[in-house]
């Protein structure tokens, strides 16, 4: 009996547990359930670059981010996709052919002069842009997890939105067009000077040198700054010092310094290889869920799984009668620990995802039954009940192993080889056979054998209906 | 009520034989009707599909389901004759429309169109799905090596924990379970339309994984009669392993099926087809594991002469024929 309370006070400490983390983390949704836009987007070899490498991908990728920025969408998340693809995910998007226009097509990087006689005027569109970000931040703390947005949010949402186009645009309009563009851009990188600072050295080729040296001189002095814009967004605004403007900045090569922390260099320096990188993205693949149809998935999967469940547990209960009561009551358990283990690893229930935890839910059971078959056998045999319910355990584990580890098999080769959606799945499956192999096993076991251990339950009719034979020999051992 | 499953067997031969034949044929037809042995779906071949539901279906102000000849007049205003159209839903207020890869540009003018002539549509349950046709032959292929190197790494363990010629008939049940379910799917590709997308390669992964469950249940019981009673008959110990084990393989099966078949009832359309699938390959499963399997071994073994488990089968050590376990003290 000692043996048993240890593990019976385990199980009850991690049911408590579960319940705790259930009611305290969010259960992570994908954008199939709560609506949203996942793209692929394919970056394009070409002739000057027909090789695409990590270094090449992480600038495309910085530039993609500038412009999911630009989206303002909160909570999107730019990834890369195997060696030359990139995902994007957009949860919440209400215009998805606007975000495929605007995430497509090649960078835009130019270095272009400011206006003159603009210099208040871009503090203040450079504030009312600021202001306009602050804004939009704000509510996108406010903005539900799930489900359509009502009409106010959406219409404020969208109106910021146009706003920091405009600012943006009104900013773009104070600096001169130029010819000076990305492709001219040799390298960027950045570096550390003094202290903590950082700046970012800049390199052209022949013909950028020659442009950059006439745009340096354009400005220097004068307290108007050389604006630097990718995709019409201006990245950084540097003013050229005075000593250069006689000749401007010659040979090709400057140096960005400012208040740059490492982090900000860095991003400055990733931006501006994006930005000269001539890579065409293309975007392959779209998903697309508005967020009605999400919360409508999310219902008909919480009925299917409930029905599931139910459907097994009163097949359990009415097939092996108390054993099968107790396999209900670590059914629950095993419920209760997978959805907890899901909140608590972070993982993202995508619709497949969900299909394969209820799926999982008849899994479970499987060990118990062939434990209980297993058992009912010992008994017709005529051993005594615990001997039985022991030999149930101990013959069954072979098989019951063998099972889980080809479903894991089969698990892993989805998730190294699968997509995305796929990937859900794989790992909510897996993750339910793991705990079922603890819940069926060490649950169940435990808590039969605390049945067992009162008088009144240890009846082999309970576990084997129609065997009243031996029931005087195994009730008293 | 006892299975003969070895002296029945060329009738269990010739019911999987003819399930499989007919799946074949359908793949067949298929094959020349649209080029593949499934109606592959936009995951795969790549293309567009737009869904759209009527905003009439949210203020129950429905009168008329959406005119279908209306629709096709959009799509051939739009150059898209060839498309596929379907209307989903009780009130079939809901439009998908399957055309081929489209551009950003040439959607938003066919959803604008079909917007002002049959909508207004809900802005809010609205789902895109595109696929470039070089990202859909990507999808495809890695289904297929996902597919191969599942049954690679099953037969890899199945040879570690029995023994080789195990191992074989395990994966012979197991494609008979891959190629009835690809079989159905075959028909109802050919007769309801039905496409096979990701899911359905997903489906037939977990098919592989689970259905071999109940092949080694029933092999683990060979092995154990075997040692039990190395005298008896190879037939006599499968048929008596299959029957021991019958109910568990059909328990087993039925608990797994249950929340399949919620599913089925009161899940959403993409996971309908996915369970159905599921469903059919493992009732395939259980099946093949009872009659095919087991009546394949016993039938190896009694051409190869192995005809009774003596010391020679008994090779792998793990269930030792003694009891381990002792009474408990009382």
């Amino acid at each position: 009996m000692a043996k048993y309370q240890a593990w019976l006070g385990l199980i009850l400490a991690l049911t408590i547990a579960a319940v705790v983390i259930i009611t305290q983390l969010p259960t992570r949704l994908g954008l199939d359930l709560r609506g949203g836009s996942q793209l692929t987007l394919q970056v394009k070899p070409t002739a000057a670059i027909p090789n695409i490498t990590d270094r090449e991908m992480e600038a495309v990728q910085s530039v993609v981010e500038g412009r999911v920025n630009g989206l303002g969408v909160s909570e999107a998340v730019v990834q890369q996709l195997g060696n030359d693809q990139l995902l994007v995910q957009l949860p919440g998007i209400n215009d998805p052919q606007q975000a495929e226009r605007v995430l497509g097509g090649t960078a835009q990087l130019e270095f272009r002069a400011q206006k003159p006689g603009t210099e208040s005027q871009l503090a203040i569109e450079n504030q009312v842009l600021q202001s306009h970000l602050a804004e939009l931040a704000a509510l996108q703390a406010t903005l539900p997890e799930t489900g359509a947005l009502d009409t106010e949010t959406e219409a404020r949402l969208e109106k910021i939105q146009a706003d920091i186009k405009t600012s943006e645009a009104a900013i773009s309009a104070l600096f001169e067009p130029s010819s000076l563009t990305g492709d001219k851009l040799t390298d960027a990188l950045a570096r550390p000077t003094t202290g903590t600072l950082w700046e970012v050295v800049i390199e052209f080729n022949n013909e950028g040198a020659e442009k950059f040296a006439e745009l340096t001189r354009s400005v220097a002095g004068t307290g108007r700054s050389l604006g630097i814009f990718l995709d019409n967004r201006l990245l950084s605004g540097p003013v050229v010092d005075v000593q250069y403007a006689e000749t401007g900045i010659t040979g090709g090569n400057a140096v960005i310094s400012g208040n740059f922390t490492a982090q900000s260099a860095r991003d400055l320096e990733i931006q501006l290889r994006g930005g000269a990188l001539p890579l065409p993205v293309e975007v392959v693949e779209n998903r697309t869920v508005g967020p009605t149809l999400g919360r409508d998935s999310i219902q008909r999967s919480l009925y299917a799984g409930l029905v599931g469940l139910a459907l097994v547990l009163v097949f359990m209960a009415v097939y092996y009668r108390l054993p099968g009561i107790v396999a209900d009551v670590a059914l629950l358990i095993y419920a209760l620990l997978t959805w907890a283990l899901f909140n608590l690893l972070g993982v993202t229930l995508t619709l497949p995802g969900i299909a394969g935890f209820i799926l999982s839910i008849g899994m479970a059971v499987d060990a118990n039954v062939l434990i209980f078959e297993r058992t009912r056998e010992e008994l017709r045999a005529g051993k005594t009940l615990y001997r039985s319910v022991e030999a149930g355990f101990y013959r069954a584990f072979s098989s019951i192993l063998d099972g889980n580890v080809t479903t894991l098999i089969s698990c892993a080769v989805l998730f190294w080889l699968g997509a995305g959606l796929v990937k859900g799945f794989a790992l909510t499956l897996a993750i339910g056979v793991a705990v079922s192999m603890f819940t069926a096993l060490t649950c169940t076991r435990t808590l039969l054998f605390v049945v067992l251990g009162l008088p009144q339950f240890r009846k082999p009719a309970l576990f084997c209906p129609g065997l009243t034979s031996q029931s005087t020999r195994s009730a008293t051992p | 009520m006892k299975l003969q499953v070895i002296k029945q067997r060329v009738l269990w031969w010739w019911l999987s034989g003819l399930t499989i034949l007919i799946g074949l044929v359908a793949m067949a037809i298929s094959w020349q009707q649209l080029g593949s042995p499934l109606r592959l779906g936009l995951d795969f071949v790549g293309g567009t599909r737009l869904q759209v539901t009527h905003v009439c279906t949210f203020d129950s102000s429905c009168t008329d389901p959406i005119d279908l000849a209306e629709v096709r007049r959009v799509l051939a205003e739009q150059g898209l004759e060839s498309s596929s159209i379907q209307l989903l839903g009780q009130d079939r207020q809901t439009l998908s429309v399957r055309t081929n890869d489209l551009d950003v540009d040439e959607r938003a003018a066919l959803q604008t169109a079909l917007n002002d002539t049959i909508g207004p549509f809900d802005l809010n349950s609205v789902q895109i799905d595109t696929v470039g046709p070089t990202l859909g032959r990507q999808l495809f292929a890695s289904g297929l090596l996902a597919l191969l190197s599942s049954f690679a790494g099953i037969v890899a363990y199945l040879s570690l924990r029995f023994k080789l010629d195990y191992a074989i008939f395990a994966i012979v049940a197991l494609a008979h379970d891959v190629l009835v379910t690809m079989g159905v799917f075959a028909i109802l590709g050919l007769v309801l339309r039905v496409e096979i997308d990701s899911l359905f390669i997903v489906s037939l992964l977990t098919i592989v994984g689970f259905s071999v469950n109940d092949t080694v249940v029933i092999y683990d019981r060979v092995r154990e009669n075997q040692k039990l009673n190395p005298h008896q008959h190879i037939n006599d110990v499968v048929d008596d392993a299959v029957n021991q084990t019958l109910t568990r393989s059909i328990n087993t099966t039925l608990t797994t099926l249950l929340p399949l078949v919620a599913i089925v009832l009161f899940g959403g359309q993409t996971l309908k087809f996915f369970a159905l699938a599921l469903i059919v390959g493992f009732l395939a499963g259980v099946y093949s594991s009872i009659f095919i399997a087991s009546s394949l071994l016993a039938l190896w073994r009694e051409r190869t002469g192995n005809i009774y488990g003596g010391s020679s089968a008994a090779a792998d050590e793990t269930t030792s024929p003694s009891d381990p376990l002792p009474d408990p003290p009382s």
